[in-house]
């Protein structure tokens, strides 16, 4: 049957209308005012990577591996070469490490998806934050223990203020959105 | 369908795009495969100084380079030239670097010429189908068959390329440029005896008096010239220095006058010799400044007779009291300068009225004197005929004494077709092109060479007329090489040393850097210095070699400013010569008096009623940055066009034709006729209409391709009978409406989003 307009039809289609509209600015409100976090806080890494194994049981230290923490904005990840450094003498035949050299074959560095982020608008400098003596836990969380990598702190501006205003360090506005 | 299941499937989908708008995947995080071993640090940037070749005058850039990317391009502070400032285009050429449409390897023809089709080949073929030819020539004794087309080069690579050619046994190496200063070199040739261009200290001048030198936009050194005017505009504490402009056409420079006499296309210099007349007539000129250069007063005024007000107002359509005024205050307010440009000098009389406009400054006391015009020490020497040369070399290509043609730029599409050029060229069995993307030239080419993009190259900038002192500003590579490239210096090179003998001998350099460092150090290092590498290395990172820092400078000319005014007037010209340097500007003797005389046209008046303008475009200039998608998306200042080509016309005019804003338009010459959306604006005289130059390629990658129209087209090369001289803004034209859809596209208009496609990169 088609869509025809008598008055009363009308006001059926307008009201649904309305109903939509209202539905998907309150969805928007909730998103905006509910601290909702939509992200995987723990996703699906291309390689089973276990910090538990690097960090945890072999004890090795995160600047070992993400080694621009001290003296840039951005930790790092280390390099595809780095890790076939190791990893040509220890547990080469382990299936992950297998499809690690596999990524090395084919000359392309491993996809990793991302955990931690903060958006483009706030500055987040890794350097100042292990200058100022804390360790790496305070945001990433006991990571030594984590088999796969999750996110602990929400990431969110009232968390970091929190940080900042008990440590006393600046909460001008300026300080992070440069 | 029933209003029910309408109902609930919108709400769902509605639902849906909601929820999976909102749940962002998370991001990848991609780590280098090998870490590069330069010391990068992911997170920190480093910077580079180089020098932007975007045009001739050649500011200083600073770089940044994060991650072993450049990411954006901002002026060296402490570059004389444009001390930390840089224009849009010197920006933009970062997309030059990015450019998707990129030649990434030699390219060889496959198909017929100017189809487009080419097959890549490796550089070791290149260079051997290129020595090939070049042997061929050698071989039959037909070395002068070798044809070089650059831009005007300066410094090492004009050694290379006129080294090549002369070792090579050819005299046919063209550097043509639409917009170059011939014009302004060949007219202080025969006013004061040498070819330097003037530098113009427009920072500290009270008074300033431009006939159509859009020094804002695209005048000599625009950077330059745009921040002195601001200095000599709010730079000091008591002085606002006063601006006039003479003109058809308000451009950006135009619009920043503070008097706009829209004085008749031709008429520039007749507007000035009638000045020069007021001068004389009530006394007002400066005569020690006369009597240095050996000019008589009253001899000058009974050979300026013809150029009483009444005469030059009929002939420059203004108003004598105007006249009359603008030139008690250029000569009664010290120190003042007068500037000709462009649109003044590529009109039919133009060389004698850029020449009448240096009469003027030498009136009133301006050569020589802070606050006013020096000669420019950097770039004392330069192409002065070379539109003569290009028409000479039209003719050899047409009789075919041409065989291979070497060329750097895109001249097919910045040469004016009524030259002939592009026919001629055509006629020539063997063309090579170095350019970077397959632009309008390049299509013509049986081999493409890619050279590098400017952020990967090696080089030095001259600047030109950008000061007093000499500058050498050094170009050096920020990042790795992205394609299989090689720069124009090295490829000669690669060439001269395959070909052997004298060639070999001449030009004995294993690669263009070497070139380079050799001409560079031999200019720079004083005898006996500290070592080679670590001066090189400290002009790398300073970006060049400058007299002395800015701010030095500064107190220098502050110092000799008072030296000036203490010395009184007069000061002895002794005094002046050695402060500049032993270089001064003096009236050559025995100099011919400026004789404009009655510009020409070309088409009849009756037929072809409105004048036509041509213009470098503040975005593309002659059409370089018209590649570049940010420099496409650049709003014109005045009009608050976007994207394509237009048409300036007046409000009267527009009425009296029936043409609304926005309405195509097909405009038509003497030469050709063009389509293209109508501005109607009232910065212009109603008898004079004006394109801007750059658009209309028929390559020059995706951003460029097929977009506007090029004016170039419309333009008459020479007027019959007259001397060869570039006027191009000597055509007539007339104008007929077609339609409403003009699509015309301004900034601020909802319509200017519909090419946003463009935006992506």
């Amino acid at each position: 049957m088609p869509l025809t307009v008598n008055s009363v039809k009308k006001w059926w289609l307008i009201s649904g209308l309305v109903l939509v509209a209202l539905v998907v600015c309150a969805a928007q409100a909730a998103l905006y005012l509910l601290p909702l976090d939509l992200k995987d806080r723990s996703p699906v890494q291309p390689v089973a990577f276990s910090h538990k194994a690097h960090a945890g049981d072999h004890a090795i230290p995160c600047l070992y591996c993400h080694r621009y923490a001290q003296k840039s904005p951005v930790a790092g990840i280390p390099a595809l070469s780095d890790c076939r450094a190791c990893h040509q003498f220890i547990a080469p035949e382990a299936p992950e490490v297998k499809k690690l050299m596999g990524y090395w074959d084919k000359k392309e560095p491993i996809p990793w998806v991302r955990v931690h982020r903060v958006p483009d608008h706030v500055y987040f400098p890794h350097m100042m934050h292990l200058r100022a003596g804390l360790e790496c836990g305070t945001c990433h969380g006991e990571v030594a223990a984590m088999e796969r990598l999750s996110r602990v702190a929400s990431l969110k501006m009232g968390w970091c203020l929190e940080c900042h205003r008990e440590r006393k360090a600046s909460i001008d506005c300026w300080t992070c959105h440069i | 369908m029933k209003r029910r299941t309408f109902l609930q499937i919108g709400t769902m989908s509605a639902a849906a795009a909601l929820v999976s708008g909102c749940q962002s995947a998370n991001e990848k995080l991609i780590p280098f495969l090998i870490p590069p071993d330069e010391g990068i640090t992911p997170g920190r940037a480093t910077y580079y100084a180089s020098s932007c070749r975007c045009c001739a005058a050649g500011c200083g850039i600073l770089v940044r380079v994060s991650e072993g990317r450049a990411k954006k391009i901002e002026g060296n502070p402490e570059h004389p030239v444009n001390r930390g400032r840089l224009c849009a285009r010197g920006q933009a050429s970062l997309q030059e670097l990015y450019h998707p449409d990129r030649i990434k390897k030699p390219l060889k023809r496959s198909g017929p010429r100017g189809s487009g089709q080419f097959s890549e080949i490796s550089w070791s073929e290149a260079l051997a189908l290129l020595t090939g030819e070049l042997k061929a020539l050698k071989r039959e004794g037909q070395s002068d068959r070798l044809a070089l087309l650059t831009p005007q080069l300066r410094g090492s690579l004009e050694t290379l390329a006129t080294g090549f050619m002369r070792s090579f046994g050819s005299a046919q190496h063209l550097s043509y440029e639409l917009l170059g200063p011939d014009w302004l070199r060949a007219a202080s040739r025969r006013s004061f005896g040498e070819p330097s261009l003037p530098w113009y200290d427009l920072a500290e001048t009270r008074y300033l008096l431009s006939f159509g030198a859009e020094f804002v936009e695209s005048h000599l050194s625009p950077v330059h010239y745009g921040n002195a005017f601001g200095r000599m505009r709010q730079g000091r504490d008591t002085v606002r220095g006063h601006f006039t402009y003479v003109g058809p056409r308000l451009s950006l420079t135009g619009a920043s006058a503070d008097r706009w006499l829209a004085a008749r296309p031709g008429s520039e210099g007749a507007l000035a010799l009638g000045m020069a007349r007021v001068i004389l007539e009530e006394a007002l000129y400066h005569p020690e400044a006369l009597a240095a250069s050996g000019v008589g007063a009253a001899g000058l005024l009974s050979r300026l007779k013809g150029y009483d007000l009444p005469r030059v107002a009929r002939l420059t359509g203004l108003a004598e009291q105007a006249i009359a005024e603008v030139a008690r205050e250029f000569a009664t307010t010290g120190p003042a300068l007068a500037m000709a440009g462009e649109t003044a000098a590529f009109q039919s009389n133009g060389a004698e009225a850029v020449r009448a406009v240096q009469l003027l400054n030498l009136l009133a006391g301006n050569l020589n004197r802070p606050g006013g015009i020096y000669p420019d020490r950097g770039a004392p020497q330069g192409p002065e005929r070379s539109f003569e040369e290009l028409l000479a070399l039209v003719e050899a290509l047409r009789a075919g004494r041409v065989r291979v043609a070497l060329i750097k730029g895109n001249p097919v599409h910045s040469v004016p077709p009524a030259t002939g050029f592009q026919e001629a060229l055509s006629r020539v069995p063997f063309i090579v092109s170095f350019s970077t993307l397959l632009d309008d030239t390049a299509l013509m080419a049986d081999l493409v060479l890619p050279d590098n993009a400017a952020l990967e190259s090696w080089g030095d900038a001259i600047p030109l007329a950008g000061g007093r002192e000499p500058v050498l500003g050094l170009m050096q590579p920020v990042v790795a090489q992205l394609y299989d490239t090689r720069q124009f210096g090295d490829v000669l090179l690669a060439a001269a040393s395959e070909l052997g003998g004298a060639l070999a001998a001449a030009l004995p350099y294993p690669s263009y850097l070497e070139l380079l460092k050799k001409e560079t150090l031999g200019k720079v290092a004083a005898p006996g210095a500290a070592d080679a590498d670590s001066l090189w290395n400290e002009l790398l990172r300073r970006g060049g070699h400058f007299a002395a820092p800015a701010s030095a400078r500064m107190g220098e000319a502050k110092g000799s400013a008072a030296a000036q005014s203490a010395a009184g007037k007069s000061g002895a010209k002794g005094e002046r010569n050695r402060e500049s340097g032993g270089k001064s500007y003096r009236w050559a003797s025995g100099a011919p008096l400026p004789e404009p005389g009655e510009p020409r046209f070309a088409g009849s008046e009756k037929e072809f009623p409105l004048h036509l303008q041509v213009y470098p475009s503040t975005a593309f200039n002659d059409g370089r940055g018209a590649a570049l998608p940010w420099l496409q998306q650049l709003p014109d200042p005045m009009s608050t066009a976007v994207w394509d080509s237009w048409l300036e016309i007046n409000p009267k005019t527009a009425k009296a034709l029936g043409v609304g804003h926005g309405d195509l338009v097909q405009v038509t010459s003497p030469r050709g006729s063009l389509r293209l959306p109508a501005v109607v604006y009232p910065g212009i005289r109603p008898d004079v209409v004006a394109i801007p130059l750059g658009q209309g390629h028929r390559g020059g990658g995706r951003y460029a391709k097929g977009r506007g129209v090029n004016p170039l087209e419309l333009l008459v090369a020479q007027l019959d009978g007259a001397p060869p001289a570039p006027c191009w803004n000597a055509t007539r034209v007339r104008l007929a409406r077609v339609s409403a859809e003009g699509g015309l596209v301004t900034a601020g208009h909802p319509e200017g989003s519909y090419r946003s496609d463009l935006i992506e990169i």
